[in-house]
């Protein structure tokens, strides 16, 4: 089961993330990410994006994944909390993310970032720390 | 890792770490700042992202970090860096996601007192009609037409919708529209972002203070930007929103495997660059500067709106409400610029993230009006503390590329600041100070707490004492609108 914890930064969002396998990792991140966002993330979806990416390496498939997610967010003004992922490889993602409407703000996020990204392969799974521009 | 005394001291406020330090260096990495602030800069990652900007290729003379530097993402916050425009790079990380972020500020010939009674009541109808926050819709509602007008044109467009003056153009750095831009360079969902916030303050750090002229300290120079002791002036602090974040996003995206295709080294996926003269270079620089065109005219409508909104609340009331601009500078930006290095003039593109253009007296990219002065340089302090109105230097343009600082500088994570107090706890501290203060997000107050920054007049001691930029005036507000 993923979890993830704020790592202290100057000015901006950072966070570890702990994750089981890929779908854990990607859930994991945008969970984090929209429990930043909202102050109510526990809400119940009443809305469904489908997402389908491609990418060079699974750092880029991961920051594409979670501003695609901050796209909607602005656009539709959307949160979204549960994720069923139909085909997810390194390389390629493909799902559909529930939301539902944003009620109240918490943070504005203008970006997930590159810097100093890894995805860490461990024994038990993935690891990474994601710093988002705030 | 790195520490202080691996750096040299040059003189009381240049602090220089030699390319020998790192054989990825290809340029020395200098901090400008007092002794006290120096220090400050090893609180954080920020010298190791400095120096990361010195292992970019294509860099001259130095990777520098003014005095309000911090961490930040790819470059520190406060990161100069020029790289030759035939054989260097272009960064977007080096810029930043919001594009053109910068400041605004206005003068009145109104003195505090003929405002008081007004003031609570203006604060109120300034957040009415200038949105602000997470979510809002702006001001003024564009077509894809009008958009595509902004993205190339900027404050000019402004101008010919009857948002702007001629005045307040020739008051804008770059006349309010950088060259180059194309609206065909930004990619549909960019605009589709951009098109609802025009005339949006956002959220953040973003805010639109009233001040007043507390101390003058070039008399001569301040009377040429029209600023008056006692007298009310307006900040804007903001930028171009989610089509600037968009556009960089993008772009950092596309240039993921520019590295390989090109063979540039970096240190840093977010540093991730094309050479200037290639085709991502090129349309990079071109919705960059469509993006910054956009928080060009953000910032004049937002002007617009505040004037209109010293009529509805003045008019009558007082002798003249009129708000004329002092400048406009973007803190956030790369620009193509000629500059002397080791005697030669060279064709740059500089990027300043975190800093601000400095130029000084009689040089050919200021207004007339400005000419004999030098450039107007704003320095917001942090919320509820002093701001600051410099002018741009002859050391400045030969030392760092006529940057200089941007505001104070973070120096506390928001969570730190969120411990310290709650945001009543912060309005009702500024409120005793009689500082009106007016957000959506109280939460948002206590993370800008002035305690989370720098002091600011160290960091203005600093770019003076080092000379990158000469006193004009200091401001105190009286009033704040957080987004």
């Amino acid at each position: 089961m993923g979890h993830w914890q704020e790592i202290e930064h100057t000015a901006d969002l950072a966070l570890h993330l702990w994750a089981d396998d890929l779908p854990d990792l990607f859930t994991t991140a945008a969970q984090g990410m929209f429990a930043f966002i909202v102050t109510d993330s526990a809400a119940a979806p009443t809305r469904a994006v489908p997402v389908t990416l491609e990418a060079q390496d699974v750092e880029t498939l991961l920051i594409d994944w979670l501003n695609e997610l901050l796209y909607w967010a602005d656009v539709a003004g959307l949160a979204f909390t549960t994720f069923d992922f139909t085909g997810l490889t390194p390389t390629r993602l493909s799902a559909t993310a529930h939301g539902r409407p944003i009620t109240a703000y918490a943070k504005y996020i203008k970006a997930a970032t590159f810097h100093n990204l890894a995805v860490i392969k461990t024994s038990s799974g993935y690891e990474t720390e994601i710093v988002f521009d705030i | 890792m790195v520490q202080k005394n691996d750096f040299t001291r040059i003189n009381d406020y240049v602090w220089e770490l030699p390319p020998t330090y790192d054989g990825r260096m290809r340029v020395p990495a200098r901090i400008y700042g007092n002794e006290d602030v120096f220090e400050m800069a090893f609180r954080d990652q920020s010298v190791e992202q400095l120096m990361n900007v010195a292992m970019l290729p294509g860099i001259v003379k130095y990777a520098m970090a003014m005095p309000d530097m911090h961490q930040g993402y790819g470059f520190p916050i406060g990161g100069v860096a020029a790289f030759r425009y035939n054989e260097g790079i272009i960064s977007p990380g080096g810029v930043g996601y919001d594009i053109n972020c910068g400041v605004r500020m206005l003068a009145s010939s109104l003195d505090y007192a003929s405002i008081a009674p007004y003031l609570k009541d203006l604060t109120a109808t300034i957040f009415r009609n200038c949105p602000s926050g997470v979510g809002g819709k702006g001001a003024v509602q564009l077509s894809a037409q009008d958009l595509n007008a902004v993205l190339e044109q900027g404050a000019e467009w402004a101008l010919a919708k009857g948002y702007a003056s001629r005045d307040d153009l020739e008051r804008t750095e770059s006349y309010g529209q950088i060259a180059g831009a194309r609206a065909d360079a930004v990619d549909a969902r960019a605009k589709e972002r951009g098109l609802p916030q025009m005339g949006s303050l956002g959220a953040g750090n973003h805010f639109l203070e009233i001040d007043v002229v507390d101390e003058i300290y070039a008399a001569d120079i301040a009377a040429a930007f029209g600023l008056v002791r006692d007298d009310i002036v307006v900040q804007i602090h903001c930028g171009s929103r989610g089509l600037g974040h968009e556009v960089c996003g993008q772009y950092i995206r596309v240039l993921q495997d520019a590295p390989r295709r090109y063979g540039i080294d970096i240190p840093d996926r977010e540093l991730v660059a094309a050479p200037v003269d290639s085709r991502e270079g090129r349309d990079y620089l071109a919705a960059m500067a469509a993006a910054a065109n956009y928080a060009f005219a953000n910032r004049q409508i937002l002007a617009h709106f505040v004037r209109r909104s010293f009529e509805q609340v003045l008019a009558g009331k007082v002798r003249d409400w009129n708000l004329h601009q002092v400048y406009d500078v973007t803190h956030n930006v790369a620009k193509i610029e000629e500059h002397s290095v080791g005697g030669q003039r060279m064709k740059l593109v500089v990027h300043r993230k975190g800093a601000t253009r400095a130029f000084p007296p009689r040089h050919p990219d200021l207004p007339a009006v400005y000419r004999e002065t030098g450039q107007p340089v704003l320095v917001p302090g942090s919320m509820g503390t002093a701001s600051y109105v410099l002018v741009g230097t002859e050391t400045a343009l030969k030392d760092t590329f006529g940057s200089t600082c941007h505001g104070a500088g973070r120096m506390m994570s928001r969570n730190a600041a969120l411990k310290q107090m709650r945001g009543e706890q912060v309005r009702s501290a500024l409120n005793q100070q009689g500082i009106v203060v007016r957000t959506d997000s109280l939460k948002g107050l206590a993370e800008e707490a002035p305690y989370a920054y720098k002091d600011v007049s160290l960091v203005v001691d600093s770019v003076v004492g080092a000379g990158i930029a000469r006193l004009v005036a200091r401001v105190r507000p009286v009033a704040v609108i957080k987004g």
